[in-house]
């Protein structure tokens, strides 16, 4: 059979090879990812730094491994989700070929072991080629996260052999569950199906795609339901697992989902028809290609248009809980100084320093990090509309900050800033939690060491007393610490936050995309491979080779248009979801979509379908159409 | 499988011993959809095909010709009656006893050749035995495409092959696991004159070694040179002629086609 297996490929290539490709770019994704992940999750804190640049040191790292493990979900999603959707596609092509097998006596067994066997062939080839491309991935993602300045310059994701064994895991894993089901869907093809002229004959809607879309669009639903009681975290988390779930059903679907939304694009002539008869006759091929489409454009619009709504929320939420008009950056408490200038109603001066807090005692100590923020409750009450519950605030207790990482009230937590221990704290209030990120606990002075407290860095809302001479206040803080407007600070705030919400996108979807990507030009490869029959008859019947390379490419613009609709109706569960989390929140549905990087994402599907499309079927209609007529298979 | 002793079967020459038949059909019924728009394509057809001999199968187009072949080889279920192949009754074989039969009692040919195109000749004739676990010798392989006259076109692949010398090759796949019975649905429909001919010396040269052969065929002067001409008519056996000439079964394919 190996000769059989041998004979095939040298025929078949772009099928094996396409095949093989998917395994490669699977191994090396998350050979790569998981490398990054354990480097970044046990990088040493360099010794020898201050308090500060430890803190920033540990949220940097603790970001990077929260990003790498994204990643690593992320890209092991799609090795499974390609990988599998690419063989059953490849077994899906060989339906007429295995039947003739099943006519010349080769049973259910013999056709199950032949597919089986040859996964396990390109699994292996795929994985050889992977792990050395992974090396490859791995640099590329270190890299990235060390110019996201989340790594130390110069951090590289250590090489350790067991990954080796994880690699051939992963890679044969993924064959064998993506060829196990159609093998075996394959094996119980009729002979009588060899004899039919075309292939395809086989039902498309099979009882496994409709479970699968049933179930993931049920948890899509639920996903969606409960995403808002998730909190800014969990709710992203569920909003980006929603549309994943809904990507996968509405793939499942395909085969209905495809033809039934061609419909609706309107083509006209001979070629359009001959185009939106090629998308009915080819619906598994259609559904294939449309597979990638919508899950590579359901989880970059989910995940960009989450990103981007959150960032526009948390801008609007800082606008609105901040009053003053003048922030002052400087060392220390200097709110005194900055009260008795002439000109200023009032102040607020908010101290920030690294925190630890623990949780429980013994042997069961959980810690957290963070960020506190010393205030003047009075003054941080004025200074943030919203946060009256801080007027709780007294002596030796905390309040909950507007992050999430401090504790509830009632709670009793190990308190750690810079470099003091305060002991334990009771936490006496919380104010309300916030989407941007904020400070964890709020604490008084009373309970922070002065020195500590005087060497950190602070910054100081400014309300200017009415009629108040603007210049000269500013001039008169400026002698204490550079000044700027609270509408340009949070301005910059968010910019910044943007550039961070571009640079974690691409260090989480990056590679993942271009991987989605090949998958789109595979698919577009292997359901051309067989069709050099079919458009030698249609050359055959009147069409020159330019109108055959038209339509085929019209087929491709079609489908991948299906594959857009559809991958943004999948986005579309975790706006909803996006909508629902940022309203209770912040109390304002906020949906700001990326419409850039949806016009580039779209642009980039048709230009690579349209150019995939026309190599391949040029190509596929390089004999002369007589030539291919005759011979059978 | 069961065993059976066959006696005599409806249809069968009157005055043969009782040697169990090539195949035997015994009733058998194929309908395809149901409802208004079902189409009973066998219809209770009772028919023996002895053994060594030749026998055509003729009628009009939709007559149920392939069904019955179909049916006889199982490739297709029967809703009723019995199919037995030899002394075998393989009406309700599993999957793969079927297969284990195509691979070892059986041969087919087709109108469409149905070659694997990624294979040249030779590893296409070989293909039955490798799928039956074998690694023939090269002799064998070679003497079957001898046989059917392309010994030095084993090399080639199906697309650098004329049709009749495709359908050759096709024979010679059927033939190496040297079948109890070979099955043939117009094998020469889709071929000139010429190579019509060579395919029917083959076959007939063949059954004069004492091959079982069932063929549908369209060709008059083909089913004259089989030894019998079985005729259907709407799924039913409605005709028998043994020994007749091309001109005699053509007009009695005429008579059922009015
Ligand atoms: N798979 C099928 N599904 C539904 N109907 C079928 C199927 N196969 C055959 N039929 C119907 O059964 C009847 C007999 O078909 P069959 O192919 O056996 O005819 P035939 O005698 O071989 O015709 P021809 O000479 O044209 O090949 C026809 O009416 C046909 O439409
Ligand atoms: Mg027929």
């Amino acid at each position: 059979m190996i000769g059989l297996s041998r004979a095939t490929f040298t025929e078949r290539w772009p099928l094996f090879t396409g095949a093989a490709l998917t395994v490669c770019l699977g191994v090396a994704l998350v050979q790569s990812s998981l490398l990054v992940l354990i480097s970044a999750a046990t990088l040493p804190v360099p010794a020898g730094l201050d308090p500060a640049a430890r803190a920033a040191f540990v949220d940097g790292s603790s970001t990077a491994v929260t990003l790498s493990a994204l990643t690593l979900a992320f890209s092991a999603f799609l090795a499974v989700f390609i990988v599998s959707s690419t063989f059953a596609f490849t077994v899906a092509q060989r339906r007429q070929e295995l039947a003739l097998l099943r006519l010349v006596g080769a049973d259910r067994g013999a056709v199950r072991r032949l597919l089986v066997g040859e996964a396990v062939l390109l699994a292996v080839v795929g994985t050889a080629a992977g792990i050395p491309v992974g090396i490859a991935a791995t640099r590329f993602q270190s890299g990235l996260l060390a110019g996201l300045g989340m790594v130390p310059a110069g951090f590289t994701a250590e090489w350790r052999s067991w990954i080796l064994g994880v690699s051939a895991g992963v890679g044969i894993g993924v064959s064998l569950a993506g060829v196990l089901v159609a093998a075996r869907r394959a094996g119980r093809v009729r002979p009588l199906e060899a004899l039919r002229d075309t292939g395809g004959s086989a039902r498309v809607m099979t009882a496994a795609r409709w479970g699968a879309g049933v179930v993931f669009a049920a948890g899509a639903a639920a996903l969606v339901i409960i995403a808002p009681v998730g909190g800014a975290a969990g709710g992203q988390a569920m909003a980006a697992n929603a549309a994943l779930c809904l990507a996968v059903a509405l793939s499942a679907l395909s085969p209905l989902l495809v033809p039934a939304v061609a419909r609706l694009v309107p083509t006209r002539g001979p070629i359009g028809e001959l185009a939106v008869a090629a998308l009915g006759d080819g619906v598994r091929r259609s559904a294939a290609i449309a597979a990638p489409v919508i899950v590579l454009v359901g989880l970059v619009l989910a995940q960009a248009g989450m990103l981007t709504s959150t960032a526009a929320a948390g801008e609007a939420e800082q606008r609105r809980t901040t009053a003053g008009e003048l922030v002052l950056d400087a060392r220390g408490p200097v709110g005194d100084r900055v009260t008795d200038l002439p000109g200023v109603a009032w102040a607020s001066t908010e101290t920030v320093l690294p925190l630890a807090v623990t949780w429980g005692s013994g042997d069961d100590v959980e810690s957290d990090d963070g960020q506190a923020l010393v205030v003047d409750p009075a003054a941080y009450a004025t200074a943030h509309p919203g946060s009256d519950a801080v007027a709780a605030l007294h002596g030796r207790v905390a309040v909950a900050g507007p992050g999430s990482g401090g504790g509830s009230p009632g709670d009793t937590v190990g308190v750690r800033v810079g470099d003091s221990d305060l002991g334990p704290l009771p936490i006496v209030a919380e104010v309300p939690d916030a989407i941007s990120d904020g400070a964890d606990l709020l604490l008084t002075a009373d309970s922070v060491p002065a020195a500590e407290l005087a060497a950190a860095p602070s910054r100081t809302l400014v309300a200017l007393a009415p009629g108040a001479d603007r210049d000269a206040v500013v001039a008169a803080l400026s002698a204490i610490g550079p000044v700027s407007t609270v509408a340009d600070r949070i301005a910059a705030d968010a910019a910044g936050r943007d550039a961070t919400t571009v640079a974690v996108f691409i260090v989480i979807m990056g590679l993942g995309g271009v991987y989605a990507l090949i998958g789109v030009v595979n698919a577009v490869v292997i359901g051309t491979a067989p069709r050099p029959a079919e458009f030698a008859t249609a050359r055959l019947s009147g069409l020159t080779r330019g109108q055959v390379v038209r339509a085929a490419l019209l087929e491709s613009a079609v489908v991948t248009t299906v594959g857009l609709v559809l991958g943004g109706v999948a986005a579309g569960a975790s706006f909803v979801a996006t909508l629902a989390v940022t309203s209770r929140m912040t109390g304002t549905p906020t949906l700001v979509l990326p419409w850039d990087l949806i016009g580039a994402l779209a642009a980039g599907l048709y230009l690579v379908t349209a150019l995939t499309s026309t190599l391949t079927t040029w190509s596929a209609t390089r004999r002369a159409p007589v030539a291919l007529l005759g011979a059978a298979t | 499988m069961v065993p059976v002793t066959t006696t005599t079967l409806a249809g069968a020459h009157p005055g043969t011993t009782p040697v169990a038949a090539a195949v035997a059909l015994r009733g058998i019924t194929r309908t395809y959809g149901d409802g208004p728009t079902a189409v009973r394509a066998v219809d209770g057809v009772d028919l023996a095909f002895p053994r060594a001999t030749w026998t055509a199968v003729m009628g009009p187009s939709g007559s149920g010709k392939s069904t019955l072949l179909h049916c006889a080889a199982g490739l297709e279920r029967v809703d009723s009656g019995q199919v037995l192949l030899g002394d075998t009754d393989i009406t309700d074989a599993s999957d793969d006893e079927l297969a284990a039969l195509r691979r070892e009692r059986i041969g087919f040919v087709f109108q469409g050749y149905h070659l694997v195109g990624a294979l040249t000749a030779a590893q296409n004739v070989a293909l039955p035995l490798r799928l039956a676990g074998r690694r023939p010798p090269r002799a064998e392989v070679h003497a079957a495409l001898a046989m059917v006259g392309l010994g030095d076109r084993a090399r080639h692949r199906p697309r650098e092959l004329s049709g009749g010398q495709q359908q050759r090759v096709a024979i010679a796949r059927a033939m190496v696991t040297r079948p109890e019975v070979l099955f043939a649905d117009e094998p020469t429909g889709a071929l000139d004159s010429t190579s019509a001919r060579t395919v029917l010396d083959l076959l007939g040269a063949m059954a004069a070694r004492g091959q079982s052969i069932i063929m549908v065929t369209h060709d008059p002067a083909a089913a004259a040179r089989a030894g019998a001409v079985v005729f259907l008519r709407d799924g039913r056996v409605v005709d028998r002629l043994v020994g007749a000439g091309a001109h005699d079964v053509a007009n009695r394919l005429v008579g059922l086609e009015r």
